[in-house]
């Protein structure tokens, strides 16, 4: 079984901040990770190949410097990796995204077929959830997002068989491969690298493809190929601060003041509430 | 203005202002920009000084005093005729036979857009037997509902979904579609936008309009909520967003409104589709509440995440009608489930009161509970973030503060309850 997994490399969110008064991003120290949605795809993709043979090759578009996801992503067990960096690529919104990966996926088939492509469920700096069905739309594979199991690959007989989150419970669902599945954060939990895979990871060589090599249109990839643009950034609104009540010196007294401003300040809103509950 | 050493003028970056967007760097002509620890860095003597890069900046991180009018950004593909395009549409989700809540959130943000574009509310609504969801939709605020009743659409398929609804975009022509973004919702927004080769923005908390362009302005939290962004989409159409739920405020239904309502065709995707063998509902136990509809919220933090204390917080919630959730490493250590953590992995919500218990504040928890009416928080840190925005901030140990509080609160509903049966 042959699985390609799509990686993004991106800037450790926790990190990144907006200067409020001068409106400039503080990102002193900010460090860039694979996206952690997306080494559980790697995970789990290792983990189907464990369990059925085959291999996982990896694909992340971005900067050169991208290459170290996918050495994350090799050092899980990955055997393959090809970094999608372009000039061309650069400044793609998701609809860029999903053809320049879907264009690389068709190219890597063309050699030796895919029967699974596996996507995190979102990247944590910004696109949510759209990359993974708009690769699968425009392959025209079977979609399954949200899968928390993957029940069953049957390569012979062309099916797979996984279970989804969805609204209210969980959807049991076979269908045929290929097939594109998006994966819930608790589906697995990337592995320690053992010493001689990460010296292996570190070592690999990693093949750089263009736009040349994928053979895609110019005016569908990165900023040209993107509908969408930024039109404006800015820190988000903060809300002010209220009253504080310590209790440092005195609990008892600290909880009473507190209830009783409370209880003055927002009667209406408790009155409601509260006769709400009773009645 | 600086100059190479060929005395060319030339762009420069302010490192502070880039936001790593790359859009300068797939501008450029002569491959002068490449990315350096996040940043646009310009190789001055590979610069050949034509502006390019400034005119792309959404961030105005780049200086270049050649004087020349910035250019509007996003040229996209062959551009879509945009005037053709007409009305605000909301994708109606069908929850057990019921229109989902956040549909008719939307669909009262689309009459607020509506009304600034002066055109009409349309609903889209998808399913079998869907009639009655039609005529809710009217009451909620749709012009004009259109619908696609087929047996085919009883349960959620991609493909089967996704050809319905872009067969709708196509025959109707909507200028805007909003949908849900509820997993539902996330996962047809994206197989249609890909298929009608429009833009999509995930997760708007913020959507307006922009009347000199007709223009959809997109507003949402970026770098986990670190930076807000406003997104356009100004040569394709529909201009599409999804919204989560309860960001939007929930319009009063008026069974009086009329409106049209026209029921058409489609066809079906022919391959072999998915089959959906089985559905396992969560199991509903017996103290199952939504967190997202609760108007009052005990969240659980990890500095308060003990077993011990579990029924205190229960205690608290029940007290004000409410329900306990929590922060995520109060389900990562199997506290809580993951249905009950709120924030940018968990849900969105807005309670009427939300009383933070040892929840330091997080952005990741922030963005899913800043819109709350009014905050407590309850920690022994006057710093954490969660403190600063607070309305009422508690400063002290918890299992100090928390039984007090119950018997405070306990005190004053009994003078409520007096009052009330004295009336
Ligand atoms: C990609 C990503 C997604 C994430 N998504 C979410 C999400 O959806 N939701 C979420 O909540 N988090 C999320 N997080 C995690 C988030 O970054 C924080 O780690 C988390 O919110 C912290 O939870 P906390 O406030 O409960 O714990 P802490 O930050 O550890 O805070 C504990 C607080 O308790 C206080 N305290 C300790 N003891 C006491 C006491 N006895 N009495 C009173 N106060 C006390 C401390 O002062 C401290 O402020 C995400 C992180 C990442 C990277």
């Amino acid at each position: 079984m042959h699985i390609v997994c799509c990686v993004k490399q991106v800037p450790d969110t926790t990190q990144v901040k907006i200067d409020p008064e001068t409106n400039t991003l503080i990102r002193s120290g900010v460090e860039s990770i694979c996206n952690p949605y997306d080494l559980v795809a790697a995970e789990v993709a290792v983990q189907l190949t464990e369990r059925y043979g085959g291999k996982v090759t990896v694909i992340s578009m971005g900067p050169p410097q991208a290459e170290s996801a996918l050495r994350e992503c090799l050092a899980l067990g990955a055997k393959e990796a090809i970094l999608l960096s372009d000039r061309a690529f650069a400044g793609a919104d998701t609809l860029a995204t999903s053809y320049t990966l879907s264009q690389t996926i068709s190219r890597i088939a063309a050699v030796n077929p895919v029967h699974l492509v596996i996507c995190g469920k979102q990247a944590i700096d910004g696109d949510t959830a759209q990359t993974g069905p708009g690769i699968a739309t425009r392959l025209g594979y079977s979609q399954f997002t949200y899968v928390s199991e993957v029940v069953s690959v049957d390569v012979e007989n062309n099916t797979i068989k996984v279970k989804r989150e969805i609204e209210g419970g969980s959807e049991l669902i076979e269908g045929t491969l290929p097939a594109l599945l998006t994966v819930e954060l608790g589906l697995g939990i990337p592995r320690y690298a053992s010493l001689p895979e990460l010296a292996r990871a570190l070592r690999q060589d990693i093949e750089v493809w263009g736009a040349g090599e994928i053979g895609a249109l110019p005016e569908r990839l990165g900023l040209r190929g993107s509908p969408t643009s930024v039109h404006r950034i800015f820190a988000p609104p903060v809300r002010e601060g209220g009253r504080v009540f310590d209790s440092t010196e005195n609990t008892e007294r600290a909880i009473e003041d507190f209830v009783e401003v409370f209880f003055e300040k927002e009667s209406p809103l408790l009155e409601h509430l509260l006769s709400q509950d009773k009645g | 203005m600086p100059k190479n050493s060929k005395g060319r003028e030339i762009a420069e970056i302010i490192p502070e202002k880039c936001i790593g967007c790359q859009l300068c760097v797939g501008e450029c002509p002569v491959g002068a920009i490449v990315m350096e620890d996040g940043v646009a860095k310009i190789d001055p003597e590979a610069c050949i000084g034509c502006g390019r890069c400034f005119d792309v900046c959404p961030a105005d991180a780049i200086i270049f005093e050649k004087p020349r009018k910035k250019r509007m950004t996003g040229v996209g593909q062959a551009p879509v005729p945009v005037d053709e395009y007409k009305g605000v549409a909301v994708f109606i989700e069908i929850r057990e036979g019921k229109g989902a809540e956040v549909s008719w959130e939307l669909v009262g943000k689309a009459r607020e857009l509506a009304g600034k574009l002066n055109t009409q509310v349309l609903g889209f609504i998808l399913g079998t037997d869907i009639k009655p969801v039609g005529e809710e939709a009217i009451a909620y605020g749709c012009d004009v509902v259109y619908m696609i009743d087929a047996p085919l659409l009883k349960a959620y398929l991609p493909k089967v979904y996704g050809n319905a609804l872009v067969h709708l975009l196509e025959q109707v022509k909507p200028e805007i579609l909003l949908l849900g973004a509820t997993p539902l919702g996330r996962d047809l927004a994206s197989v249609s936008a890909t298929r009608c080769e429009t833009g999509l923005t995930a997760d708007c908390t913020g959507l307006d309009i922009d009347l000199q362009g007709r223009l959809l302005l997109m507003t949402r939290p970026t770098f986990g909520g670190n930076i807000m962004a406003t997104i356009l989409c100004r040569n394709h159409r529909p201009q599409m967003s999804t919204v989560r739920p309860r960001v939007m405020k929930l319009p009063e239904k008026d069974g009086s409104r009329r409106g049209e309502i026209h029921t058409l065709d489609f066809a079906a995707p022919e391959d072999n589709l998915p089959r959906i063998i089985d559905f396992i509902a969560t199991p509903v136990e017996a103290d199952a509440e939504d967190i997202t509809s609760a108007p009052v919220l005990v969240v659980v933090g990890k500095g308060a995440c003990d077993t011990r204390h579990l029924p205190m917080f229960r205690e608290l919630a029940d007290l004000m009608g409410g329900a306990v959730a929590c922060s995520r490493p109060v389900v990562q250590a199997g506290l809580l489930p993951y249905e009950r953590q709120v924030g940018q992995t968990g849900k969105t919500v807005a309670p009427k009161i939300y009383i933070g218990i040892a929840v330091s504040g997080a952005v990741q928890h922030l963005v899913g509970m800043q819109s709350s009416d009014k905050i407590i928080a309850i920690n022994t840190d006057r710093n954490a973030p969660l403190v600063r925005i607070a309305d009422y901030a508690l400063i002290g140990d918890y299992t100090e503060m928390v039984p007090r509080l119950i018997k405070g609160i306990e005190a004053r509903i009994q003078s409520f309850e007096g009052k009330a049966s004295k009336r």
